[in-house]
């Protein structure tokens, strides 16, 4: 598995206190990007609203 | 080397006498710090030092050092040779006048060396006082000449031995073990030194041997300070070749030598004279000020910066930088606690305007370079503001105190952590049906709202604001980050419960990003969930039926279109009547045979084909055998022909080396995308379904005619019938695709969707790693820009949703 945030390898055990991350300031960076509401999911054009199911038929990326 | 003096002027006159030796045995620890290994190690330094002071001014172009025995070592050079000759104040040998007088020696007379390293500049007398034995040999002249000491006093006078063509110093010591508690030399203590000598000083050559084993190396660096950075840097990625700086300004020599790597830390290593100056000083100073201006500057005049509130730090510019800075200068002054930290204030402004003038070059001209570099400082600025962000959160007082539960929560009774329910709920009105519909002894309730954005009018964006990212965490009780403890997570039982639409959606996937990426021990533990809410309400008179999917609800049509409707199947004797039980069986299994046709078209797989295979396989006419060779495949694809009766054609190819697979098309039109038939599809699950209903609705045979009171009608086939049956089912019923939560009452929403006793919810697990990560990066997508990352739209169908 690849740190969400450096994209190295990071251990996903027990072991590892940050996984997902593969350390410490990687994981500090992504907790910052929450609080700072730079996660984002994008959303349809303003008009272009649809339905859910029509999302299933869309293909994966 | 630079600055070589004429050879005249090194003789015993220019050997200055300061003052005297007494006090070196006293105090030790005065001269060389101390008196455990690193003092020990200490003396050959100081010795090998004044062979690389011959090196410096241009004299000396190898050194030999040999240790042979645990307290004996002998370090000789290829220099001048120590000036043997009366020395004018002192009447005796320069020689002698070196050994025996403290602060005596060339190097504090500017006239014979213009820089020189030793430190405090103790040189050969303190060595020589803290020996109990002591030889010199001084090629020089044509001859060779010897003196010893013992413990500091010379045990004879400056003996002539001989003639020799060569020139250079050799010392022979043993230190005394009245004064070192332990006298034994350390290979690699010696070797790392004189490595570091070889790499200051390009071109000259060190040897090493040791007696004791055989051991030796040779170091020899052309390339000096910048092989010592490749040396530093090998096995990290590096941005760039090494970018090496030297010039001299006002008699100082600056020489630097810089790369960049992936690493997360720098390291620097700062000489003023050959002189580790660990505690670093006013040339380390100058190079970290050149540094953080002149990449700010390129950054800013090459508008590499895009966020306005970005500032590059000196930390953010050294960010896996590996730098040497090597100074050498006239007069150093040498302070701090360990006298390695460099004083000359004004070396402070010479380095910086030689890095600035340097390094603003380079960039210039190495555009690319000064790109990755910036790129590297910018990613390094935006990860510590981050962390910055991340650590005020974290430590605010009693923001995340668990003692104190945000106002929103509504909680539960219950504080067992075991039996403790939080439903996390999406919207006002949800939160409002889902406080009142709870059990309140063990089910909490948290509303959230995800902060839309509308980006430019044109495209939505969503976000959990910060506040609300506050709010979870406090309901959660276990904190975050290097405070996180799993073991006072507040409710065993997390619950996502969003609304089915893409709102829902969003707020989910950003949910279950956080839940993953800062609360993965929830995750481990087995504790989240994804709440079903119905999908559809079918309103018939005055009832209401939740349906949680597409299933259900053609489920309760077909109840209902079969208590409507009679079948009859075949004719004579084989003739057949279904209605009521009989008739709902037969059609859930034709519709469940229809999903399993649509199932198998998703992958590209044409129905008429998989019809045909189904029938063949049913009879033994395919199996695993038609697959093992071409012949065996091309019966089986002209027996799937001959039973379509299409107008396909195929081709035979080999799969794998022992396996063939058909691949059909059309005759005509090649558009469609052509149907594999292989021995992963004769394997399919969904083909064996097939088989099974085909098997199971065999009995039933054409004419179908349906009768609904006086009515009758004729289909063609099963699925038409099927498709009848739930069509009568609609009948007077009205059928709501259902969105919001909010719109249910609390009695529904707790009957539907939160009653422990008959609720159905989705456990989030991690997979395998691999599917985790491929999950995860469709869920989070990649980093836009870095400072406002997007979280991609993508596996939103619940259903599916096993991370």
């Amino acid at each position: 598995m690849r740190c969400p945030i450096c994209k190295q390898p990071a251990d996903m055990t027990p072991a590892n206190r940050f996984r997902p991350f593969c350390s410490e300031r990687c994981q500090m960076v992504d907790l910052g990007t929450w609080v700072d509401e730079g996660y984002r999911v994008p959303g349809a054009a303003v008009e272009d609203r649809e339905h859910p199911d029509d999302f299933k038929k869309k293909p994966l990326h | 080397m630079a600055n070589k003096q004429t050879q005249d002027s090194y003789s015993a006159q220019s050997i200055r006498v300061l003052e005297g030796l007494e006090a070196v045995r006293k105090r030790p620890g005065m001269y060389i710090g101390d008196t455990a290994e690193r003092g020990l190690h200490h003396l050959v330094n100081e010795i090998v030092d004044n062979s690389v002071d011959e090196a410096l001014a241009g004299y000396c172009t190898e050194i030999n050092v040999i240790i042979l025995s645990d307290n004996q070592i002998s370090v000789e050079d290829n220099g001048r040779g120590i000036p043997v000759d009366m020395h004018p104040t002192e009447k005796r040998s320069a020689l002698e006048v070196v050994h025996t007088v403290l602060h005596a020696g060339g190097k504090f007379d500017r006239g014979v060396y213009k820089v020189s390293g030793g430190l405090h500049g103790v040189g050969a007398s303190v060595v020589n006082a803290l020996s109990e034995e002591f030889e010199v040999e001084v090629r020089r002249d044509g001859k060779l000449y010897y003196q010893r000491y013992e413990r500091g006093t010379p045990r004879s006078k400056v003996e002539e031995r001989g003639a020799t063509k060569l020139s250079g110093t050799k010392t022979t010591f043993s230190p005394d073990s009245k004064i070192f508690p332990e006298v034994k030399f350390k290979y690699e203590t010696v070797a790392r030194y004189l490595r570091d000598m070889a790499y200051l000083n390009a071109g000259l050559k060190i040897r090493i041997k040791d007696e004791r084993n055989g051991k030796a190396e040779e170091f020899h660096y052309e390339g000096g300070i910048r092989e010592f950075v490749e040396s530093l840097t090998s096995g990290s990625e590096t941005l760039h070749d090494v970018i090496y700086l030297h010039g001299v300004r006002e008699s100082v020599d600056i020489e630097c030598a810089l790369q960049w790597t992936d690493a997360l830390h720098e390291s620097n290593f700062a000489y003023a004279n050959n002189i580790h100056t660990i505690e670093g000083g006013t040339h380390l100073s100058g190079l970290r000020s050149a540094l953080t201006r002149t990449i700010n500057s390129y950054a800013g005049k090459n508008n590499l910066i895009k966020s306005k509130d970005l500032r590059l730090e000196g930390e953010d510019v050294r960010e896996g930088l590996v730098s040497i800075i090597s100074v050498k200068l006239p007069e150093p002054q040498f302070e701090g606690q360990t006298k390695t930290k460099l004083g000359n204030s004004e070396v402070e402004g010479l380095v910086a305007a030689q890095i600035n003038e340097g390094l603003g070059e380079y960039l210039e001209k190495n555009p690319s370079d000064a790109r990755k570099i910036v790129a590297r400082a910018v990613e390094a600025a935006t990860a510590r503001e981050a962390a910055r962000k991340a650590k005020d959160l974290v430590r605010r007082k009693g923001a995340l105190d668990s003692g104190s539960l945000p106002g929103k929560l509504a909680d539960c009774q219950e504080r067992d952590p075991a039996r403790s329910e939080l439903f996390i709920v999406e919207g006002d009105s949800a939160g409002g049906s889902a406080k009142q519909g709870r059990d309140r002894r063990i089910q909490a309730i948290l509303p959230l709202r995800g902060k839309i954005l509308n980006v430019e009018r044109v495209r939505i964006e969503k976000m959990l604001s910060s506040a609300e990212l506050r709010t979870l965490i406090m309901a959660l009780g276990m904190g975050v980050a290097d405070e996180k403890d799993v073991t006072k997570l507040r409710y065993h039982t997390v619950v996502i419960m969003t609304d089915a639409d893409v709102d829902g959606s969003h707020i989910r996937t950003l949910l279950l990003t956080l839940f993953f990426r800062q609360f993965i021990e929830i995750i481990e533990g087995g504790y989240l969930y994804i709440a079903q809410p119905p999908l559809f309400r079918a309103k018939k008179g005055k009832q209401e039926r939740y349906l949680k999917d597409e299933i259900a609800l053609e489920d309760y049509l077909t109840d209902l279109g079969a208590e409507a409707l009679t079948l009859q199947a075949g004719k004579g004797k084989e003739l057949r009547e279904l209605h009521g039980a009989p008739l709902k069986t037969l059609v859930r299994k034709a519709l469940g045979r229809e999903r399993m046709y649509d199932a198998l078209a998703r992958r590209s797989k044409e129905r008429p084909i998989i019809e045909a295979l189904a029938h063949l396989s049913a009879d033994k006419r395919a199996s695993d055998e038609s697959f093992r060779s071409d012949q065996a495949l091309k019966e089986l694809a002209d027996a799937i022909i001959k039973e379509l009766k299409g107008n396909l054609v195929y081709r035979i190819e080999p799969e794998s080396d022992e396996t063939w697979r058909a691949v059909f098309t059309h005759a005509q039109n090649g558009a469609t995308a052509p149907t594999v038939v292989d021995l992963t599809l004769l394997r399919a699950g969904e083909l064996r379904e097939i088989r099974r209903l085909d098997g199971d609705l065999e009995a039933l045979k054409a004419p179908y005619k349906l009768k609904s009171g006086v009515e009758e009608r004729t289909v063609e086939s099963l699925k038409a019938v099927a498709d009848a049956v739930v069509a009568a089912g609609q009948k007077g019923v009205e059928i709501q695709r259902y969105k919001g939560l909010g719109e249910m009452n609390p009695e529904q929403l707790w009957e539907t969707t939160m009653n422990p006793e008959t609720r159905t919810m989705l456990r989030v697990q991690i997979g395998s790693q691999e599917d985790a990560e491929e999950i995860f990066q469709k869920l989070m997508g990649d980093q836009v820009e870095p400072r406002r990352q997007f979280i991609e739209e993508n596996a939103l169908n619940v259903r599916n949703l096993d991370i």
